[in-house]
């Protein structure tokens, strides 16, 4: 078997999850048109026209995007992981258990104080 | 089926060997940090305190507790990364008793009317409504313990990092906790705040040399840890041009947490702005795990560039000690005066790192443990000294001091000679014990040039004293408030190890010389 | 192409970084510059990694990311904070503490 037969299955997977998710949203979503759906991406602040200057962001978007970039660059330890999980067995298995559990202890502190509400 | 297997590449593999027993006191300071957070997040704001309380006091005496069962212990562990000797065992213990009187210091709730050291609220805006609230409620942001934890644990893996990329990560997790915890003060925030700016933004800039540093080594050595680095500078010593100058770049990375003239300025402006409480804790650890990592960097892995660095090191030291003891002499706050007077310890150590023999690494070590002592201690006098404005640090508001309250006087007038190296105390013995090794290796004119910065730094030391003392109190007088067990026990440790190891110095000094060296 | 060139372009980087630090007066301009030095001994991470043909510098890059992300967080915090109690993010006006 080709060597190259997994990623061609790991894209045709990819690609049909996507189109099942659209589709799924398509028939199963509630449909209520209000003006939020004009927006792009459906939220956050207008785009365009930029304002003179760059103009201000709400303070509020300083926290979710500082959130995001710190449980973002935290996934990075696992492609390392990823690449040899099955030589590094158990003990591989352990330490990113830990590395996870660590994560989720600050995500546990972040949701009870409320970082995540947006009011 | 592996990856790499698949497309036909074979990497040699061995699983990482960790010895758990030697790093145990690391992990439980880890450890306990995450728990804290997790009190932090579940627990209601009545009894975290409490809790907190027990956690950090059971995780710093248990990994004391583990670092006496591991005396004997030497080995490089965790892939190279780690580095268990006899060093970093007695920094690492001498940086947890430190942590201990610092966490002691920092919990004291009865000198301050309305609460602990720290803002009722850290996010609150200085003298809003909100913070008026806050006060009022009562409330404590119990978030410092978990940061002082992650502190810690920094600074007990700094000590034992053998790996210049583990040992930049370590600086981090001791530092970002500090910058915050520089801020947090519940008086005179916007002095707090502006020193946690000034120490984040210059530490974030000395980060940034010490990892561009590690990058220009690894590109010669092509590996960060420490022997190996060794190992290739003895094999081909002719190229050594990206050795060196990333050698100074990672120096001054350290030298920075030292707070080695030129890399010197923020330590004033964080002195003085942080509570009191965190200014002692720091002063006194921050400076050992900065300078186990430096003598860690220097003999282990550039020992064999030893000349290049010598010269260096020996017009930074003159500086450190030279500027940081004329500046002080003009000094009108206790807190700042304490910190160029730390700046200038800063460079009496450096004369002993400069030996480059095993008498220097002991006389170093003795000379960090004597001055966290001390320094701690003067610390906790300075925050029980007040008006009703809070603290007073200006020298104006000591005049008389030793005449209204004799004992508080005179345990910080026996602090401040030991800073000066008086006999009897364990400055004089760590001053001697340095300058010993550096006359044997060589360097009598850095020597001379030590014992005149001495004299100079006595000049203000004493003036102190004599401020204390020699004048009459008048109505500007500030007052020593009665502060509860935690404080007192912090400085009576201060106070005694000060007197003890001035007088009795033999055990500590066997201590440090039993040592060994750093192993390789 | 050479990978020696990377290891200059680094540099370049890196002293742009540097000059960032100390010619701006804008803290969260000083803060980028640092950020861009931080990026810059990545580079040459990456760089020294494929010249001497061992993986450590990528993961050196790894990690330098990570403490980069948490120095962001740190950094903004405390940077926040200062703006909110004096409507400004200058350097030089913070200037409560000096001889």
């Amino acid at each position: 078997m080709n060597v190259y037969t997994p990623i061609l299955v790991l894209g045709i997977l990819a690609f049909a999850f996507a189109v099942f998710s659209v589709a799924a949203a398509t028939f199963t979503g509630p449909k209520r048109y209000n003006r939020a759906k004009y927006d792009a991406y459906e939220c956050g602040i207008e785009p365009t026209p930029q304002p003179v200057g760059g103009g201000r962001f709400p303070v509020k978007y300083y926290l979710t995007a500082m959130l995001f970039i710190v449980f973002d660059i935290e996934i990075v330890f696992l492609y390392p992981w990823a690449v040899a999980f099955d030589r590094l067995a158990i003990f591989g298995l352990i330490e990113m258990l830990v590395f996870i559990i660590t994560v989720l202890v600050v995500y546990a502190y972040v949701w009870r104080r409320r970082g995540l509400e947006w009011d | 089926m592996n990856i790499l297997a698949a497309v036909g590449i074979e990497v040699p593999f061995t699983l990482p060997i960790v010895d758990y027993n030697a790093i145990a006191p690391l992990l439980i300071l880890l450890g306990a940090g995450v728990v804290s957070v997790l009190v932090e997040a579940m627990l209601p704001r009545g009894s975290r305190r409490f809790i907190q309380l027990f956690i950090v006091f059971g995780a710093l005496v248990a990994a004391l507790a583990w670092i006496f069962t591991i005396t004997g212990v030497r080995v490089i562990t965790a892939e190279g990364a780690i580095a268990i000797d006899g060093p970093a065992l007695v920094m690492q213990g001498a940086i947890l008793v430190l942590a201990i009187l610092g966490a002691l210091l920092m919990a004291e709730r009865s000198i301050d009317p309305s609460g602990d050291a720290f803002a009722a609220r850290a996010s609150a805006l200085p003298g809003s409504e909100d913070e008026k609230q806050f006060t009022a409620r009562g409330y404590l942001q119990t978030e410092v313990w978990p940061l002082f934890l992650f502190a810690v644990s920094g600074m007990v893996l700094f000590v034992s990092a053998n790996d210049l990329l583990l040992m930049f990560v370590a600086l981090e997790v001791m530092s970002l906790p500090l910058y915050l915890l520089a801020g947090m003060a519940r008086r005179r925030r916007l002095l707090s705040q502006e020193a946690a700016l000034k120490y984040f933004l210059l530490g974030a800039f000395s980060s940034a040399f010490f990892i561009y540093g590690v990058a220009l080594v690894y590109g010669y050595a092509a590996s960060t840890q420490l022997p190996a680095i060794a190992s290739v500078l003895t094999a081909k010593p002719g190229q050594t041009s990206l050795a060196l100058i990333g050698m100074a770049l990672i120096l001054v990375g350290l030298l920075f947490k030292v707070a080695a003239v030129p890399f010197h300025q923020w330590t004033p402006d964080v002195y003085q702005g942080a509570p009191t409480a965190v200014t002692g804790f720091m002063a006194a650890t921050v400076k050992i795990a900065a300078f186990g990592a430096l003598m860690r960097v220097l003999y282990v892995a550039f020992g064999g560039m030893r000349w290049d660095w010598v010269p260096m090191m020996w017009i930074i030291a003159i500086l450190t000690m030279l500027v940081g003891s004329i500046i002080a002499i003009s000094q009108s706050d206790i807190k700042r005066m304490l910190a160029y007077s730390s700046i200038a310890q800063a460079g009496f150590i450096l004369v002993g790192v400069i030996a480059a023999s095993p008498a220097g690494l002991a006389g170093a070590l003795f000379y960090l443990i004597a001055y966290g002592f001390t320094t701690i201690g003067a610390f906790a006098v300075i925050s029980m000294v007040r008006d009703e404005s809070g603290e007073a640090t200006n020298l104006s508001k000591w005049a008389g001091l030793g005449r209204k309250s004799p004992f508080v006087g005179s345990v910080f007038a026996l602090f401040m000679l030991a800073l000066a190296g008086i006999p009897l105390t364990s400055g004089f013995i760590g001053k001697f014990s340095v300058f010993a090794a550096a006359i044997a290796s060589g360097d009598t004119w850095l020597v001379i040039v030590a014992v005149v910065a001495s004299i100079i730094a006595a000049f203000f030391y004493v003036r102190v004293i004599v401020v204390m003392f020699f004048t009459e109190p008048g109505p500007q007088t500030a007052s020593v408030e009665v502060p509860s067990v935690f404080t007192t026990i912090a400085l009576a440790a201060g106070a005694t190890v000060t007197l003890v190891l001035g007088i009795l110095p033999q055990p500590v000094l066997e201590l440090v010389s039993n040592a060994d060296l750093f192993i390789r | 192409m050479n990978p020696a060139n990377y290891v200059i372009l680094s540099a370049i980087l890196f002293s742009l970084g540097a000059i960032g630090v100390l010619v701006r007066r804008n803290a969260i301009i000083v803060f980028m510059s640092v950020e861009l030095m931080l990026n810059a001994a990545n580079l040459a991470f990456v760089a020294f990694a494929r010249m001497n043909g061992n993986l450590d510098g990528q993961v050196a890059a790894f990690f330098v990311m990570v403490v980069a992300a948490a120095e962001v967080v740190v950094g903004l915090a405390i940077i926040v904070t200062i703006f909110r109690s004096r409507r400004s993010a200058s350097i030089d006006e913070p200037n409560l503490l000096k001889y």
